[in-house]
């Protein structure tokens, strides 16, 4: 009975596994990417400046700029710079023209130190990585579901998995490199076991996040049908006081900023909304920046008068059930994290994606060995090994295209943004052309080393393309840019290993088995 | 964080140490009985000394999460480096022990 269990879960988890390996890889990667988001839009628009910065200066800054353009708007928009995103961005919204509508909205990105207009070059950044990884490039909301579908099935494979596994605590330390498909299986199992901590929660967090999308009938029962008045309850809207229809003098807006960091004990401000801002019933938002704490506190937000300064409202204290849900979704976004924990946050990241891709290889490997000898594949392993190859290299060389266009498209280029992410698509998509048309070892080879190339070269497009090349932001100790490049650097090296590997091993298989049994009584001996 | 990271590699050092097989490939024999209990103690006894470290350096909320990261990164750069560069693995282990009291008094 106890063996008959353990087959159903490994049947379940190979399965489980293949079925939806592929997307999850992608998924994975890109979220992977989204933990440096800001990092990579900034590389990707290097017209912005990084400067170091108060939050005080730019909001004058703002405020000053906001008066100047945008008197007669019916709000005003500002989201601070911070450490990460140096940009100082404006938005307003016209007074719609006909009662009912929405008035048109107009964004500007300012030099947080200047406070003049900067134009960055028209693209998505890290938001592209950030959206494909829950969106996947899908109208809404069917790519949030198929995302979520995913999610729950990844959490199916994690748990059908250590049941699966037998001797987890037994080999907690077994790592055995050069032994073919014994080393794949060793290194699926060490990255599953090793980060699966980081493996729960960033599954179990992504069905928190969609939790309202995915099982929307409790809200449905309680609250009769009506969505909406649950999520008033929930996220209370701050009430605003009308125009007064008169006009006033709005005052400096820097001094809120000191006043809500002791309301919130420290906390930053994150962004500001100013309603009216001409009106003597002016209303300021302040909305709290949730880099400071683990546990995210959805819209903690306070409202001020914006003539007299004097404390309007301020959002209740997190509920109980809130903070749960609110540190499930800090801890998958790690918005708090600093540049060490970051890294961290990456790198297991990263071992998510290794795991996922060695499933991947392992599922087709074992099949594989039976029709070693006829050198026959069939349809559905020759399929199997085409999505392999242009799920995972392929999907390395599409991202290196991303960076490539940005680089090389003309700024001036009408939907240049949307070129950006085409060229994402259709370099993933020759990928598959190309999986199909060379066979197997050669496939691989080819497309990590094209990867390979492409990354190693990324530092050296950079430096020829703009002004901001390694040997200047080392020496400014930029370390957004030279760890960008640093970074491309060293995954393009990873990428030359990987292909070298793979060449090696292809023809290792062809030399036969006495030279194998040399190079181990070799290893043995020393 | 830094301590925590030099806590978590040595106690999974010493844990692997406690296995027969592990002890006999890096050290070249099997362990004693006696050994085995020791490095098995000292070894959870240095992950419980690291959540200490890290939870009174950042509190509870961001000292668990930072543990959690040490801990998984640790293990990792252990399995992956003890095939490769078995003499390094121990060689780290040792210098991570000796260089914690330090990092103590450099926080303090």
């Amino acid at each position: 009975m106890k063996e008959g269990f353990r087959q159903a879960m490994a049947w379940l988890h190979t399965w489980a596994g293949l079925i939806f390996g592929w997307l999850l890889f992608a998924i994975f990667l890109t979220g992977t990417l989204a933990y440096f988001k800001d990092e990579i839009s900034h590389w990707m628009q290097p017209e912005i400046p990084a400067r170091s910065l108060s939050s005080e200066a730019s909001l004058t800054l703002a405020q000053h700029y906001l008066e100047q353009h945008a008197a007669g708007a019916s709000r005003w928009l500002i989201d601070l710079p911070d450490a990460r995103e140096p940009g100082l961005s404006v938005r307003w919204q016209q007074a719609p023209a006909t009662p009912g509508t929405r008035g048109q909205f107009t964004e500007k990105l300012l030099d947080p130190q200047t406070g003049a207009e900067v134009q960055g070059r028209d693209t998505r950044g890290g938001e592209f990585f950030y959206r494909f990884h829950f969106q996947l490039q899908m109208p809404y909301p069917w790519g949030r579901w198929l995302s979520t579908i995913a999610a729950m099935v990844m959490f199916v494979a994690l748990i059908s998995g250590i049941i699966t596994h037998k001797k987890i605590f037994k080999d907690f330390f077994t790592f055995r490199p050069r032994k073919g498909q014994r080393s794949w299986l060793d290194g699926h199992n060490a990255v599953g076991v090793l980060v699966l901590p980081f493996h729960l929660m960033i599954t179990y967090s992504s069905l928190v996040i969609f939790m309202t999308m995915v099982m929307p009938a409790s809200i449905l029962a309680a609250y009769k049908g009506d969505a909406e008045a649950f999520y008033d309850e929930v996220f209370p809207a701050s009430n605003t006081p009308d125009m007064a229809g008169k006009p006033g003098q709005l005052a400096p807006l820097a001094p809120l900023l000191e006043r809500a960091s002791e309301q919130w004990s420290g906390g930053r401000t994150g962004s500001l909304t100013v309603n009216n801002p001409g009106d003597a019933n002016a209303s300021v938002i302040l909305a709290r920046d949730g880099a400071d704490r683990v546990v995210h506190d959805f819209g903690s937000a306070l409202t001020f008068n914006g003539v007299t300064g004097q404390l309007l409202s301020a959002t209740p204290k997190q509920a109980l059930p809130m903070a749960i849900a609110g540190s499930f979704y800090g801890l998958h976004m790690g918005h708090f994290a600093g540049p060490v924990l970051r890294w961290l946050y990456f790198i297991c990241g990263l071992a998510g994606t290794a795991m996922i891709g060695t499933g991947l290889v392992i599922w087709l490997g074992k099949r594989q060995l039976k029709h070693a000898k006829s050198g026959v594949m069939p349809f559905e392993l020759r399929l199997v090994e085409v999505l392999n190859i242009a799920s995972m290299s392929g999907l390395m060389v599409a991202v290196a295209a991303v960076f490539w266009a940005n680089r090389l498209l003309p700024v001036a280029m009408a939907g240049r943004a949307d070129w950006e992410v085409n060229s994402f698509f259709i370099v993933w998509g020759l990928s598959v052309l190309h999986a199909m048309v060379r066979r197997g070892r050669a496939g691989w080879v080819e497309q990590l080393a094209l990867a390979a190339l492409l990354f190693c070269a990324l530092p050296l497009l950079n430096a020829l393309t703009t002004p901001y090349h390694l040997g200047v932001t080392l020496m400014q100790g930029d370390w957004t840019m030279a760890g960008f490049d640093l970074t491309c650097l060293g995954s393009g090296l990873f990428f030359a290993w990987a292909a070298w590997k793979m060449q090696r091993a292809g023809q290792a298989g062809v030399v036969t088995r006495p030279r194998a049994k040399s190079i181990m009584l070799e290893q043995e001996a020393h | 964080m830094f301590l925590a990271l030099l806590l978590c590699y040595g106690g999974f050092t010493a844990l692997c140490l406690s296995m027969d097989r592990h002890h006999a490939e890096l050290l070249g024999r099997k362990p004693s009985a006696r050994r085995r209990q020791g490095m098995k103690l000292s070894g959870w006894l240095l992950l419980a000394l690291s959540l200490w470290a890290a939870v009174s350096s950042t509190g509870w909320g961001l000292g668990l999460v930072e543990w959690f990261a040490v801990l998984m990164l640790s293990a990792l750069l252990l399995v992956l480096l003890m095939p490769y560069r078995p003499r390094l693995a121990l060689a780290l282990a040792g210098l991570s022990l000796l260089a914690s009291p330090v990092a103590v008094f450099a926080k303090g």
